[in-house]
């Protein structure tokens, strides 16, 4: 699970059958302090994040095929949680 | 799903029967640079991918393609797939807040 913000939205009419109807977030994955790690990701939305909102997206695709009820689903990505606050331990590990 | 841009096309003679009906693309990973800036992608830069599609995508069209073993789960048979084209991006809303220390 990566802790993402949801920084725009995506739109596509012709998608694998598995994806249909699923909302699709541009999530770009996140440190604590809020600092950009690696590329953005077209995550699957079920929970209405809205934009800039922190995110946790989940990168089992096991688990994914199940919830669009598609065992040859190629799909990986999805948002899981929205996230109230993410607090990071300070200073200097004892 | 990462983001990608279709830059290539790739055709070959021989391939594995569980390959008909799709074709290889080559395909660049989106960063967020790439994605802010305007002009469009036309000479492959840094590392590209071979994505596997039977969506009908084609050259400077936006994808969304997953890579590792979900891959190659929409194949009936065993299929060594690396990475599957998921979804042709009409349209993308992208607005990032003003970048920070980027990593």
């Amino acid at each position: 699970m990566l802790l993402a913000r949801v920084d725009g939205s995506a739109t596509a009419t012709i998608r694998h059958p598995s994806a249909k109807g699923w909302k699709l977030a541009v999530c770009q994955p996140i440190d604590e302090e809020g600092n950009d790690i690696g590329v953005p990701l077209i995550a699957l939305d079920d929970l209405g994040a809205g934009l800039h909102q922190r995110v946790i997206i989940s990168s089992d695709g096991d688990t994914l095929r199940k919830w669009v009820h598609d065992p040859k689903s190629p799909l990986r990505n999805m948002i899981t949680h929205l996230v109230d606050e993410a607090c990071a331990p300070t200073g200097d590990p004892a | 799903m990462k983001i990608g841009k279709i830059v290539g096309r790739i055709t070959m003679n021989h391939k594995l029967d569980a390959y008909k009906g799709g074709r290889f693309f080559l395909v660049i990973p989106q960063s967020r640079a790439d994605l802010e800036s305007d002009t469009p992608v036309d000479v492959p830069k840094g590392n590209s991918s071979v994505v596997f599609d039977d969506l009908g995508a084609d050259i400077g069209d936006s994808i969304a393609f997953s890579e590792g073993g979900e891959a190659c789960m929409a194949f009936c048979d065993d299929t060594p797939v690396d990475a599957y084209n998921c979804m042709i991006l009409d349209k993308l809303n992208y607005t990032p807040p003003p970048a920070r220390n980027s990593l």
